[in-house]
């Protein structure tokens, strides 16, 4: 195995490439690729389902006529038919410090990793362009940003997920202006994040997250599909330390001073301001045509990942952000 | 600065107790690595509160408290040789300690004879080996020890006199107490080792202020003040005068009581001071009036009372009420008896009237009499002989019942049923002077009052005439005997010098009769003699007391001389005019049987009479005496305080010149107690700290 196997193997865990390999990642709405795909188009193209009829108009290919429509309608009249476009997918991934929470397969940024892995592996296997941008430590890294959809980007996006800086923070105005002016029409643009503390140094925090939905929504602007795939650990949903030991925590964005504290006593409060922050997530979401999609660490990678896949596809998030 | 108790500082070692218990006792906190923390409350108040640096302040407020009580067991003391001067070398020494009421000044809360005992103490402690020491008090009362090796019976002496209820009133100075020691040392002494007085006490005039700076028998004196010199005393205020007098103008029974309030001891520039004073009777406040005082000023204070009960003589005080906090209480107050009449009744028998006022026979008396009199303490009658038979034939005894003396100027002699009278209120304690003169029939008195007279009547002579003095015509009088009580307050000229005699009475020398001559001729006649007749007394003047036989009247002595003659007489000192004693001055009362004296705490002395008197000397109870004869009150006193003890204000002592021999001894202030004072205002602190981190 080569190295880059090895990487994509680091970074799709076995059982979700074997589920994987059966499903396909498809989006509810058409799109509008450069080149044909598997993807619905929004434009006719040169397939064999018929679409519609138009009218003639001069210039028109006449070999398009559709002659018994013609006949019928007794104008002219041209068949069109259903094309199929690839999908340019772009990833930018959170590789701030925040990511780095959780042991093991519970880590934030392994399960951000597995979906974002997965999504571009499923992706390059439909021969749809992938591209992927990691945020992290303040820097952008978008080498691989431009969507391609050759073997060699698929490994590409598997060592660079490998290898994760997780400190800082992910720079998300620079890595929007990054990414957004290069995207292919009607990209689909996944943000892999945990999207509770999106700032940047020296910025508050709710400023911080106005401009980070602000460069989401200028993208879903732009008529991308931006999917906001938010990989949240349990213990930042549900907070399960309720008694009195004190507990001291430490910042892993490296940017706030350490907070100590009996834990049953900071547990309210904490519960109530991301459950806060959650429902106004979900309404600016809401509001700005973005899909959020919120995955715990703790789910089965597979079911999670279905999820996703039925998001894609007009399902509703069946598992909502538990807030006790 | 220096520590009494150094090793104690190693309790400082426990400060890191506390530390280290705040250290060890910290809760460890787990360390948790968290990415949302912008939703964490900024801060768990309980938590933070226990382990975050504001837990400091507490703890260094908690550590200087454990210090300060560390420090304050270590007793710091500063170190002055201000007050302690010492010989250095063996010596043979005799503490003498001040126990004057001005000794009761209390400073920084200690009385100045606390003070002076610590003194006292730490020299006794510090004196070199070998020294022999005693201990002489000023108090009468007061311990004394003869010099010895062991100076810590001296000690002990002067620890158990302090515990006693000193200072009191009626110490003496203490320049008085520089013989008594100055003799304990001459007692003592071996070789020529040095002698030295150790002198504790106020730096007052009656104080250390009056000593000499070597004593009689060549002991050096060395002046120790109670507390350093360079150190104020606190001013105080005291009653130094209180008499009263009769205001028969406002009411018969008015009394107007004079008191002086004097400031002692302030500073020359401080604030005029109010003063409140208020006159109690029976302990009854009756009036209160406040007067201002400049410093070291006085101030008279005037009540007028009218005496409501219908007791002869009421107990009164004056006291000061307001400041309250004196720091010398022994002269806040004062006692007196009101009487509403007070005037010594003086009945004059008139044997040779004259149209002309010089040639009266009593025109000098009562001048006399009324020249010294300004208080009009002393009311005089005049009466015929006949008046007075006729009055007496009418009353009997009692018609002299108000008549504290009876002066006969040439009276032929009285009638003897008049006489009868006369020898029974003598007796009882009347005064009687008898002045002879050309109608004087000398064995006519020999009858009648014969049993009073201080010697019988020969017959009157012509000087001159008489028996182996035929050379001069006139008699003149010798020296007076100052030690009668007659001259009481009279030291040195009486001021009868040149007076002379053409004409004296002659008398039978009989030893028995005890009379005491108190004038005599230069010849050696008696001119006036005395004898205490039961509880009265008779004065016998051989001569006029007019000008008729002698020049008497014309010298400048006749005024003190019939006044003391009077207050002799009449016993001033049984009325209340004269009922004020200082402290520690006899009282003596002319009785037959025991007399018994109540002392203001109500004890009772019973003391017989001894020459028909009883003397009782413990007056040193400052308040209202009474003395009882046969169970009925017969006279009161008060004694009060000398306002020389009154006195704090320091005279300028001069430093001894000792260079040779001395040696300063290190006495130890104690300076802790404003280490309790910061630990109280610590705990206060900390009390704050710990309500404000609730």
């Amino acid at each position: 195995m080569s190295d880059r196997a090895l990487a994509l193997a680091s970074v799709v865990p076995a059982p979700l490439r074997e589920l994987l390999r059966s499903r396909a990642l498809k989006l509810q709405r058409p799109v509008l690729g450069r080149r044909l795909g598997r993807h619905r188009s929004a434009r006719a193209g040169v397939g064999l389902d018929f679409r519609d009829h138009r009218a003639y108009v001069p210039g028109d290919d006449p070999r398009l006529l559709d002659w018994r429509a013609v006949a019928r309608r007794e104008r002219l009249v041209l068949r069109q038919t259903e094309a199929e476009d690839e999908l340019s997918l772009v990833l930018l991934v959170d590789g701030s410090g925040g990511m780095a929470y959780g042991e093991g397969s519970a880590q934030k940024f392994a399960v951000a990793r597995a979906l974002a892995g997965g999504l571009a592996w499923l992706a390059t296997r439909q021969g749809d362009p992938v591209g992927l941008a990691v945020g992290a430590d303040g820097i952008v890294a978008d080498a691989t940003a431009r969507p391609s959809s050759s073997p060699e980007r698929l490994a590409g996006i598997a060592e660079q997920l490998q290898n994760p800086t997780l400190r800082g923070n992910c720079p998300w105005p620079a890595l929007f202006d990054a990414v957004g002016p290069r995207l292919p029409r009607r990209s689909l643009v996944v943000v892999v994040s945990d999207a509770l503390d999106p700032s940047s140094d020296g910025v508050p925090t709710d400023e911080a997250d106005e401009t980070f939905l602000r460069g989401l929504a200028s993208i879903r602007a732009r008529r991308h599909d931006v999917v906001v795939l938010q990989t949240l650990h349990r213990d930042e949903t549900e907070f399960p330390w309720t008694d009195r030991t004190t507990l001291r925590f430490i910042d892993l964005f490296g940017r706030r001073k350490p907070r100590e504290g009996a834990a049953a006593g900071m547990r309210e409060g904490y519960l109530a301001a991301v459950a806060a922050h959650q429902s106004r997530l979900a309404a600016r979401c809401e509001d700005e045509g973005l899909l959020l999609h919120t995955v715990h660490t703790d789910e089965d990678l597979a079911t999670a990942f279905l999820g996703l896949l039925g998001r894609f596809e007009g399902a509703p998030q069946t598992a909502e952000v538990s807030t006790p | 600065m220096s520590l009494l108790a150094p090793a104690l500082l190693a309790g400082l070692l426990g400060l890191a107790a506390p530390v280290l218990a705040h250290l060890l006792g910290r809760e460890r906190p787990r360390e948790v690595p968290f990415a949302a923390m912008r939703f964490l409350p900024t801060a768990e108040p309980s938590v933070t509160r226990r382990r975050a640096l504001r837990d400091l302040p507490l703890l260094i407020v908690r550590l200087l408290l454990l210090a300060l009580l560390v420090l304050a067991l270590a007793r710091p003391a500063t170190q002055h040789d201000g007050g302690v001067t010492m010989v250095a070398e063996p010596h043979d020494a005799v503490v003498l300690v001040d126990g004057s009421a001005s000794m009761g000044l209390r400073v920084d809360g200690q009385t100045l004879l606390e003070h002076a005992v610590e003194q006292g103490q730490t020299l006794l402690r510090s004196l070199p080996a070998g020294t022999r020491v005693g201990l002489v008090t000023t108090d009468p009362d007061g311990p004394r020890v003869e010099p010895t090796a062991d100076p810590s019976r001296v000690a002990d002496a002067l620890a158990r006199w302090a515990e006693r209820d000193v200072p009191r009133p009626g110490a003496w100075p203490l320049q008085a107490g520089i013989p008594a020691a100055s003799q304990m040392l001459t007692d003592v002494r071996s070789g020529d080792r040095k002698r030295v007085i150790y002198a504790l006490g106020d730096a007052t005039e009656r104080g250390l202020g009056g000593l000499p700076a070597t004593a009689e028998g060549g002991a050096l004196v060395l002046p120790i003040p109670a507390v350093p010199e360079d150190e104020a005393l606190p001013e105080h205020v005291g009653i130094v005068d209180l008499t009263w007098a009769p205001a028969p103008e406002l009411d018969p029974r008015a009394a107007r009581v004079d008191a002086v309030v004097r400031r002692f001891g302030a500073a020359d520039d401080a604030a005029p001071r109010s003063v409140t004073v208020g006159l109690f009777i029976r302990d009854a406040e009756v009036a209160r009036a406040a007067v201002t005082l400049p410093p070291g000023g006085e101030a008279p204070v005037q009540f007028t009372h009218t005496l409501l009960e219908d007791a002869d003589v009421l107990p009164a005080r004056v006291a000061v009420l307001d400041p309250t906090d004196d720091p010398l209480a022994v002269d806040d107050e004062r006692h007196v008896w009101l009487a509403a009449e007070d005037a010594m009744e003086v009945a004059v028998v008139n044997g040779d009237p004259s149209e002309l006022r010089a040639h009266d026979e009593v025109f000098f008396f009562t001048t006399a009499v009324a020249a010294k009199d300004e208080e009009q303490t002393m009311a005089v009658r005049g009466l015929a002989p006949d008046q007075l038979s006729e009055r007496v034939r009418k009353r009997g005894a009692a018609a002299l019942a108000d008549v504290d003396v009876l002066v006969l100027a040439n009276v032929r002699a009285p009638d003897p049923d008049v006489a009868a009278a006369i020898l029974e209120r003598t007796r009882a304690g009347m005064g009687l002077l008898i002045a002879v003169g050309d109608r004087v029939d000398a064995d006519a008195y020999n009858g009648a009052l014969g049993p009073a007279l201080p010697l019988s009547m020969r017959g009157s002579v012509q000087v001159g005439t008489a028996p182996g003095r035929k050379e001069a015509r006139v008699e003149g009088i010798a020296p007076a005997d100052l030690t009668h009580p007659i001259f009481t307050g009279i030291d040195g000229e009486v001021g009868l010098s040149g007076a002379s005699a053409r004409r004296v009475m002659l008398l039978e020398p009989d030893p028995r009769r005890n009379a005491r001559i108190a004038l005599s001729f230069t010849s050696g006649a008696p001119a006036l003699l005395t004898r205490p007749f039961d509880a009265g007394r008779v004065a016998l003047l051989t001569t006029s007391l007019d000008r008729d036989w002698a020049d008497l009247p014309l010298r400048p002595g006749f005024v003190p001389l019939v006044s003391g003659v009077l207050s002799y007489l009449g016993d001033t000192s049984r009325g209340s005019a004269g009922s004020r004693l200082v402290v520690g001055e006899a009282r003596r009362a002319r009785a037959r049987g025991p007399v018994v004296f109540v002392t203001p705490r109500g004890a009772e002395v019973s003391i017989a009479p001894t020459d028909g008197a009883a003397t009782f000397e413990d007056t040193y109870a400052l308040g209202h005496y009474t003395v009882r004869i046969d169970g009925a009150v017969d006279s009161v006193f008060a004694v009060e305080l000398d306002p020389g003890e009154s006195e704090t204000t320091p005279v300028q002592t001069d430093d001894q010149a000792l260079e040779d021999v001395e040696g300063r001894v290190a006495v130890n202030v104690p300076q802790w107690r404003w280490l309790v004072w910061l630990a109280l205002g610590l705990l206060g602190v900390e009390a704050i700290l710990r309500w404000r981190a609730r």
